[in-house]
């Protein structure tokens, strides 16, 4: 019985990577859009942006994985919030809740925005339904509750970036999975590709000099987070070297693919932290080498969970 | 109370895939695309003329603490107050999680293309299953709740495979188990395994 033999895994492939890039980057834009509407100043625009983009990263997400269920119909147990008290310790019932309540709040924290933003009020159906008695009420209660609403929609975004993490924890066969760390990881990579998203949405999409001190604010973040992210990874690479043979193997697996030495470390976040580094520094005559960085810290922010999910070993006494 | 366990006695089990075949027609897995509830590895371990030939059979281990049990989302996986852990097929939405979680890789996908396929092979009239979902052994629990042995233990020609009651003082089983000489397969990640294995390396050195 003690000779063990090794594999990795098909059933959760590049699908569930993307399930929880989109599923991470869209509730942490969501979030910081609306701690930065809330607390730095008021931002119709970058609400806007981030609660409508921040929705179809969540629906994207959300339809990735309901694309891959064997039973779509059976979908409605998970819908239900009173699946948390049936199913408190699945975290696939709370992400889709979060995720659920994610999107309910945040549409709700942009509609006064969208009621005052003439682009909405022009669309077809939308633009009816928006000045209609029914949504003006709903807007006006959101308006009167602003902190609140924003608040359930942040706890919530919060909630969906750290269940990312915690599904693939509660794997218990797979070392490179089952520790303390991954959690943390995905939570921080799915803040610093919101603040990368954010980034290049305010540089190329609306960009404004009034604009300055929050798109300075969120670079300064975003590069703490890539230098976080890089300790992580750091330590992730020591636990793995040792301890157990599963661990070993992952590290194996990662550490000699050039996919992600190259692609993920160097590209997705060793470039871009020296490119921020100087932005925050000294400074760039032009938009495009942080607008270059973000995008490829998008990218790895896909790369690390799409090589997380290939690298998981299985230990199996067979 | 009754707390049902196997042991799997690696010493006796001569690789005749009879328990796949019996499980298999019980069950009505989907054996065309090579998917079984429980499956006998053919390994030969060791070099030149020590070469041993072990088979190695293998199942869901209806552990105590399940953790394909605690990381379904629709509580599709539950467990009976006998131990065995079970899958409600209606419930299932089939994310797969309780596969990954799964360290005996004992769970696999039933989807609507094998219950077409099903109909062929077993007959549409004879076949069980209506909805996709996830699979797994059951134990046998509906031959258990009738007095029976599951399939497998009733059709294990080395007797390889005994199937008892751990709160039973006076079950072989309880024996094996409390002896010392049957154990569970990675214990060490905490997930209490209902199934023991006899070990063959030991006897034959």
């Amino acid at each position: 019985m003690d000779t063990m033999s090794y594999t990795t895994q098909d059933l959760w492939t590049w699908w569930i990577a993307m399930y929880l890039f989109f599923g991470g980057l869209g509730a942490a834009t969501l979030s910081i859009s609306f701690l930065s509407d809330m607390f730095c100043r008021p931002h119709r625009k970058l609400v806007l942006w981030g609660a409508l983009s921040g929705v179809v990263m969540l629906g994207i997400s959300s339809a990735v994985l309901f694309g891959h269920l064997l039973n779509h119909v059976a979908v409605i147990n998970v819908l239900n919030p009173l699946v948390l008290f049936r199913q408190p310790h699945a975290w696939i019932a709370w992400g889709t809740q979060f995720i659920l309540w994610m999107m309910v709040w945040g549409i709700l924290y942009a509609l006064p925005y969208m009621r005052e933003t003439p682009g909405f009020l022009k669309l077809p159906v939308v633009g009816r339904l928006l000045q209609g008695p029914f949504v003006a009420w709903i807007s006006h209660c959101c308006e009167k509750r602003r902190r609140w609403v924003g608040w359930l929609a942040t706890i919530n975004g919060i909630g969906t970036a750290v269940y990312t993490g915690l599904l693939i924890q509660s794997f218990p066969a797979v070392a490179l999975w089952h520790n303390p760390g991954l959690p943390l990881l995905f939570t921080v990579s799915a803040f610093s590709t919101a603040f990368a998203y954010l980034v290049v949405l305010m540089n190329v999409f609306f960009p404004d000099e009034a604009d300055d001190d929050i798109r300075h604010r969120f670079e300064r973040f975003g590069l703490i987070l890539i230098a976080t992210e890089l300790v992580i990874l750091f330590s992730f690479f020591n636990y793995t070297l040792s301890g157990s043979e599963s661990g070993y193997r992952s590290a194996q697996l990662l550490w000699h693919d050039m996919g992600w030495l190259v692609g993920f470390i160097g590209f997705g976040l060793v470039v871009p932290f020296f490119i921020d580094l100087k932005g925050v520094i000294k400074g760039w005559s032009t938009r495009v080498p942080t607008v270059s960085a973000a995008l490829l810290v998008l990218m790895g922010g896909y790369l690390l969970r799409h090589y997380f999910m290939y690298a998981g070993v299985y230990a199996y006494p067979w | 109370m009754t707390r049902y366990a196997m042991v799997i006695d690696l010493n006796t089990c001569v690789g005749c895939n009879a328990c796949m075949a019996a499980c298999a027609m019980e069950n009505q897995t989907p054996v065309w695309k090579n998917k079984w509830r429980t499956y006998v590895h053919d390994k030969e371990i060791g070099v030149t003329d020590q070469v041993l030939r072990r088979f190695f059979p293998r199942l869901c281990n209806h552990c105590a603490n399940p953790p394909c049990l605690t990381v379904c989302p629709t509580g599709a996986t539950y467990q009976r107050a006998d131990g065995i852990v079970m899958v409600d097929p209606e419930r299932c939405m089939g994310c797969r999680a309780c596969a990954m979680a799964c360290p005996y890789d004992a769970r696999y996908e039933v989807t609507y293309a094998d219950i077409d396929t099903g109909k062929a092979f077993y007959g549409a009239e004879d076949l069980q299953r209506r909805v996709p979902s996830m699979d797994k052994c059951s134990f046998c629990a509906h031959r258990v709740d009738k007095g029976m042995q599951p399939a497998c233990v009733e059709t294990c020609v080395g007797s390889a495979r005994q199937f008892g009651d751990l709160d039973d003082p006076n079950d072989p089983v309880t024996h094996l188990v409390a002896s010392g000489i049957a154990r569970p397969l990675m214990a060490h990640l905490g997930t209490r395994p209902n199934v023991y294995y006899i070990d063959d390396m030991k006897r034959k050195g």
